[in-house]
């Protein structure tokens, strides 16, 4: 019976990821450098200081940006988790292995972002006591977990296992952060509800070199998260006949 | 239709997630009072912080209650949460952006006096950002969006 997830299985072929993704990475790679120009530029230049943290709140573009594409990744690994657990795709955890140090290096440049603007804007580097901050901090220790898991275990389908529990696990976490500000007292400020009228707070004039940001730091994340697991399927399709051919047709 | 096997693979995925996020939800509510920063002056008032205990209390500068020493580096200010007030002693550096009608978290302990012996004064600014301009416009037609909505009690 040709079921119905069967285009689960055509997706999850290796070789197909690998020709779809050769011809996408120009274009993301392309949009990515623009956007990420036109946010820099937007948010050193064009931003107005805002009326009581001035120039300090320019990170913000940066910071926002970064902290929401971090939030991505316990999501994704746990939908590529279940993928593994449930249908064996292989491709499913090259994309979750590689995915797991990415996600470390966001969760460290929104701690790091936030710390420095923290350090202007509250007067303090880093609280214990703040719910968003030690939440953050707590995803960054768990992507480590993630990766020293997987490292741990000899089996690698073992270690496929393991790590796609702990990232559906871990996604309990990505809630907490999200709300944290919301559920507790935090020294941390809630979202900012944004506006569609200019010169009102949070108008267009805030928050859309936040939005070009974002966008360009999500293209960051599919570009390098895409180039990672091509390296990934070379390197356990080696035996294959099409990794052959791609090798032996670029030397 | 999913192969038996693998639907029998989702129950369990779907079972042990249920599970943790229960567990971790009652945990959370719990400990919701110790993961608080910091108490809301109302809470103060209530007297559910004992004497002497180290803790961090959560307001609005007062308009008007900033007394700052001549000779020295000492203030004193209202902490406020528009329900209750809390006297704040403090000698040292405020932040860039300790002002009137600023959020702010002091520790510290309570004096004998009911006053607030703060260790360390951090400003906590809101989510509104606007230009200077703007915040002048609104101003001037009697709006003030920066305002901090400090609870006075827990929600829960």
């Amino acid at each position: 019976m040709a079921g119905r997830w069967q285009w689960l299985h055509r997706l999850g072929s290796p070789r197909w990821f690998y020709a779809t993704t050769t011809r996408w990475l120009p274009w993301l790679a392309g949009a990515m450098a623009l956007l990420l120009a036109v946010g820099t530029v937007w948010a050193l230049l064009y931003l107005p200081p805002d009326y009581q943290q001035g120039d300090t709140s320019r990170i913000l573009v940066v910071h926002v940006a970064v902290a929401g594409a971090s939030l991505s990744f316990f999501p994704l690994m746990a939908v590529a988790g279940t993928v593994t657990l449930v249908w064996r795709i292989k491709l499913a955890d090259m994309v979750a292995k590689n995915a797991a140090p990415l996600g470390a290096w966001f969760s460290f440049l929104t701690l790091a972002t936030g710390s420095i603007w923290g350090s202007v804007s509250w007067g303090t580097w880093w609280e214990w006591t703040d719910s968003r901050l030690v939440s953050m901090l707590f995803q960054f220790f768990l992507l480590l977990g993630v990766i020293s898991l997987r490292a741990a275990l000899d089996n690698s389908a073992t270690a496929a296992r393991a790590c796609a529990l702990l990232s559906i696990v871990g996604c309990i976490n990505v809630v907490v952060i999200k709300y944290s500000v919301q559920w507790w007292n935090t020294l941390h400020q809630p979202p900012s509800p944004i506006s569609m009228q200019v010169g009102s707070p949070n108008g267009p004039e805030f928050w859309v070199a936040t939005a070009i940001m974002a966008v360009a730091v999500y293209l960051f994340l599919a570009l390098s998260l895409i180039l990672a697991t091509r390296n990934e399927i070379l390197e356990r399709e080696s035996k294959a006949q099409w990794v052959r051919e791609l090798a032996l047709g670029a030397t | 239709m999913m192969k038996p096997h693998r639907r029998k693979r989702l129950g369990l995925i779907v079972f042990i997630a249920v599970g943790m996020s229960i567990a971790a939800a009652l945990t959370l509510f719990a400990l919701r009072q110790n993961i608080n920063m910091f108490y809301s002056p109302s809470q103060v008032a209530a007297g559910e912080v004992g004497a002497g205990e180290l803790f961090r209390v959560g307001g609005m500068v007062k308009n008007g209650s900033v007394e700052q020493a001549q000779d020295s580096l000492a203030v004193r200010f209202v902490a406020t949460d528009f329900v209750h007030d809390v006297a704040v002693d403090y000698e040292g550096i405020l932040p860039d952006l300790f002002r009137e009608g600023q959020g702010i978290v002091a520790e510290g302990r309570l004096d004998s006096a009911g006053v607030f012996q703060a260790s360390r004064v951090l400003a906590k600014h809101d989510e509104n950002y606007m230009s200077p301009e703007v915040k002048a416009a609104l101003e001037q037609a009697g709006i003030s969006p920066g305002k901090h909505r400090f609870r006075s009690a827990p929600e829960n």
